[in-house]
Order: structure tokens, then C-alpha cells, then sequence
């Protein structure tokens, strides 16, 4: 037991709420690895950066801290498993540890609810747990697979708020990443390069909701740079990325015509599947693209 | 000797020694406004366009992230404000990692948009997914059809979170209360109605 590594599980809205074979899979495909994801209760949306940071960042600050401080409470870091997600949690627990002024203003809310934010945590995306080889790293990663993807081509949508701005984040290079090819590569897929591959899903800041023509229109865009190089699927590390390009394809054939019928899958939903975990485990089934023709290749 | 610049006409000469752009209604406040809210020195852009080039909405769109800059330093409150165009930054951040400046002029579009709100010019969309997450503690609730699928996983029909546990959700309320979030929100829909 003692080389776990336990943390605090922040759910998010997306998987659990629409698909909740990510929840499933990262319980089980992370304790297969070494890491314990326990609930966090009581957690709330992070809240979603664009609909609520657009409209006050005040309230954002102080609902994504309440979120921290519920970690605080159980002496544990968070891991998360949504971009969305880490850039509430992640960067307001950054900032709040190191702008005291904007701490203070803070407090002062989540005093009327007996919660002071203390700073004593921090916040992790599972796909940076997993690369890291003090807690998981490649090699324990590839070990962990009895079902290799092998003969199948993965491309890799990294999203934007896990890595940009990269001025203030930890990860690198954000223009050419590779590091989560690497992680697909663990598991026997050939990962795929593909045109403009940091470019946005389309469904971010709430241009989703407020002009769905115009986000599905990025979307399209990245459909036909995967074409382009023939994957069999697309893998993300962000639930709402994934239902801008699982569900969008579905209103992309509504709204334009075009129908590309990709299979688009969590990376800890591929892990899953190379870790030996059935469809079913998966809940697949919820996917508006068939994931069929992606299995057929590895099943 | 250096002589001062200086026109004829008197006003023209008066209007123009003003360093900012000089219309009757732009704000030259409007700029320390926006770089206090976006926490980025937007006034330093020099307006490049690297920005605007690395947009995944400019090709689609009308949206120019660089005309927004200038506008804010210019103090063209009202045309930001009102503009559309405004809601159309999928917040994506590549400008804000290719600014040779430094700046961040995704956080200056959020300013702008905070701004806005407090003028009630907000879609409608971001003010429904505020009353959900009043209502349930989620931006994107449960359903039906998704508990029995959660079932069906062996996990819990609601999540760990608010969800499960609607004991936290007074907490939650009573933060959006103070800023008076769910009032403003109910308001502005009903008023658009």
C-alpha cells in the first residue's frame, strides 16, 4: 500500500453527468496503476470557466476555491480528469496561494459558509499523474496493458485550458506538444500528427450555447485534418471536448451535411480498453459515434 | 529649440493635444477598468496581429481579437460592450501564448465580458447554465437516462457531488447570493422575455 498515491477525485460536471464511462474508467484504470481516487463530496461544477468567468470572475474565484478547500479538508490534493475542470480548480488555487489580495476577497465570502481557503493542496490532471514518472510514468503505464491497441491509429486533441497559457503552467512547449502521444504510444496505438493540432474543439468560452454554427464549424475543421491522415479515433483528455466532437458530429451532419462518423474516446476510456475493460464497463453505448469500428480493430 | 507642435484652430489644437483618441464619447478610463478586472497590461498591444492570426474564430467570423484591443485602449466603451462580436472568443488562449507582448488578451476579452454583464448585456445562455447550477450545484446536470447508465457501471445513480450530497448546495447558494448572481440572472431573462 505505501507506494499509492491517493487523491481527492474532482468529478466535474461532463463525465459523471453525460459520460460516465470516464468516471468508471479512471477509478479503475488508476488503481490498476497505482493511484486511488477517492470521492470528493459535495463538490459542485467547477464552475465552467467561460460561462461563469465571462460573466463574473468574482464568483468564479470563490466557487472553484469552495471546491478546493473541500480537498483542503480531507488533507488530500485533487485529481481531475477535464481541462475545463483544471482551469477553475488549477488556476484559481494558484492564484489564491499566490495573490493575497485576491485570497482575502475571497475569504471574506467563504466565511458566511464557516470555509476558509488555507492553500494547502494542489490540483493535478490524471494524464499528468500518469506521464510522471514519480507517480506513474510510461513504463508502469505500458505494464498495466493486457490488451495492446496495436494496429490502430490514435490522434491526440490535447484542448486548450490543461497546457495554455503556457506562460503559467508547468508543461512546455504548447505548440507542438508530444507527451500525450507518448501516453497513447504506452499503449500500443501509432499516434497520428495531424494539421493545426492545437486548435481548439470550438465549444469553449460558451460559444457553444451562443453560436453552435460557429463552434461546429471549428469542430468541422479538426474532422477534416483527421481525415486527412486516416485516424481510426480521436483521444482527448477533456469530457467537454469530447462532447463537442462526439455529439457535434452528429450536428455537424445535421447542420451542414457532412458526416465523418469518427469514434471519439477519453483517454481513460482507452486506457480502459487496453487495460482489458469490455465496452459494457465503458458504457460505449452513450457515444453518439459508434466506437464499433474502432473495436473491431483491437477486440 | 524645440518648438511645440501646434495647429491654427484653436479646438482642433486642444482636442488633439489629448493624447488619447479624441471622440466625445470614448472613456479613457474604460482601458484602467479592463486591465484591473483582466489583470494584463492590454494598453502595452501594439497591435501586431498575431492575435488575430492565430484566432480559430477570425477565419469564420467578424470577430478580431485585435480590434478589441485597440477599441479598449481607445476607450470605445459602448461599441465593445455592445458588439456582438464580443461572445464569440472560445477562450482558447493561443493568442494569449503567441503574444510577443506578453499580454493576455484572452483576459482582456473576459474583462470586457465581465463588464458587459454588469451592464446587463450577456447571451442568454451563460445566465441559464448560472440558475442551473443555483438550482443543482452542475452546469450540465443528471438525468433519467444517464442514472440508469451510471447503474448499469455499478456506480452510484447520482455522483459524489452535489448531487449526492444536495446538503452542500445551501453553501453554494449563498456564495452565487452574494453576488447576487441568481438575482441578476432571473431578472435579465425575465426582462428578455
Amino acid at each position: 500500500m505505501s507506494n499509492r498515491h491517493q487523491y481527492a477525485f474532482f468529478l466535474g460536471c461532463i463525465a459523471p453527468n453525460r459520460y460516465p464511462g470516464i468516471e468508471a474508467a479512471s477509478i479503475k484504470t488508476s488503481a490498476n496503476v497505482g493511484i486511488d481516487l477517492l470521492p470528493l463530496k459535495g463538490a459542485s461544477c467547477c464552475p465552467a470557466p467561460g460561462a461563469f468567468g465571462s460573466i463574473d470572475l468574482n464568483v468564479w474565484y470563490a466557487m472553484a476555491a469552495r471546491n478546493v478547500v473541500l480537498a483542503e479538508q480531507m488533507k488530500m490534493d485533487i485529481a481531475l480528469i477535464c481541462n475545463g475542470c483544471y482551469k477553475s480548480i488549477w488556476e484559481v488555487n494558484h492564484k489564491l496561494k499566490h495573490n493575497d489580495e485576491l485570497r482575502d476577497g475571497v475569504n471574506e465570502v467563504l466565511k458566511e459558509i464557516d470555509m476558509e481557503f488555507k492553500g494547502t493542496v494542489d490540483v493535478w490532471h490524471l494524464a499528468e499523474l500518469y506521464y510522471d514518472p514519480k507517480i506513474v510514468g510510461i513504463e508502469k503505464l505500458a505494464d498495466s496493458v493486457t490488451r495492446p491497441l496495436t494496429g490502430t491509429k490514435v490522434a491526440v486533441h490535447y484542448g486548450c485550458h490543461l497546457m495554455k497559457p503556457g506562460k503559467e503552467r508547468h508543461f512546455g512547449d504548447t505548440e507542438n506538444p508530444m507527451w500525450i502521444e507518448e501516453l497513447v504510444a504506452a499503449l500500443g496505438a501509432e499516434p497520428v500528427q495531424y494539421r493545426n493540432k492545437m486548435q481548439c474543439c470550438g465549444a469553449g468560452g460558451g460559444v457553444r450555447g451562443y453560436d453552435l454554427a460557429h463552434a461546429l464549424d471549428i469542430t468541422n475543421e479538426k474532422m477534416i485534418n483527421l481525415q486527412e491522415v486516416g485516424a481510426d479515433a480521436l483521444t482527448e483528455v477533456c469530457p467537454f471536448c469530447q462532447l463537442q466532437y462526439d455529439r457535434g458530429q452528429i450536428e455537424i451532419e445535421e447542420k451542414f451535411g457532412v458526416s465523418w462518423g469518427l469514434p471519439i474516446l477519453h483517454y481513460n476510456e482507452l486506457l480502459g480498453l487496453a487495460q482489458g475493460m469490455s465496452p459494457d464497463e465503458l458504457a460505449l453505448d452513450l457515444h453518439a459515434i459508434d466506437v464499433e469500428p474502432f473495436l473491431k480493430k483491437i477486440l | 529649440m524645440a518648438v511645440k507642435k501646434d495647429y491654427k484652430d484653436q479646438k482642433l489644437a486642444e482636442k488633439l493635444r489629448d493624447r488619447k483618441y479624441y471622440i466625445p464619447d470614448s472613456n479613457p478610463g474604460f482601458i484602467k477598468e479592463v486591465e484591473k478586472i483582466g489583470q494584463t497590461p492590454a494598453h502595452m498591444c501594439y497591435q501586431c496581429g498575431t492575435c488575430t492570426g492565430s484566432c480559430p474564430s477570425a477565419p469564420r467570423s467578424s470577430y478580431r481579437i485585435r480590434l478589441f484591443m485597440r477599441k479598449a485602449v481607445l476607450g470605445l466603451e459602448e461599441e465593445v460592450l455592445t458588439d456582438p462580436d464580443l461572445w464569440l472568443c472560445t477562450t482558447c488562449y493561443s493568442c494569449t501564448d503567441r503574444c510577443p507582448r506578453d499580454l493576455a488578451p484572452t483576459d482582456t476579452i473576459m474583462a470586457m465580458r465581465n463588464l458587459a454583464f454588469k451592464r446587463d448585456i450577456v447571451p442568454r445562455n451563460f445566465l441559464k447554465t448560472a440558475q442551473l447550477i443555483y438550482q443543482t450545484g452542475h452546469g450540465v446536470p443528471n438525468n433519467d437516462a444517464n442514472r440508469a447508465a451510471r447503474l448499469k457501471l455499478g456506480l452510484e445513480a447520482d455522483p459524489e457531488t452535489t448531487h449526492k450530497h444536495p446538503e452542500y448546495l445551501p453553501g453554494i447558494r449563498r456564495i452565487l447570493d452574494h453576488y447576487k448572481l441568481k438575482e441578476n440572472a432571473d431578472r435579465i431573462l425575465a426582462e428578455g422575455e
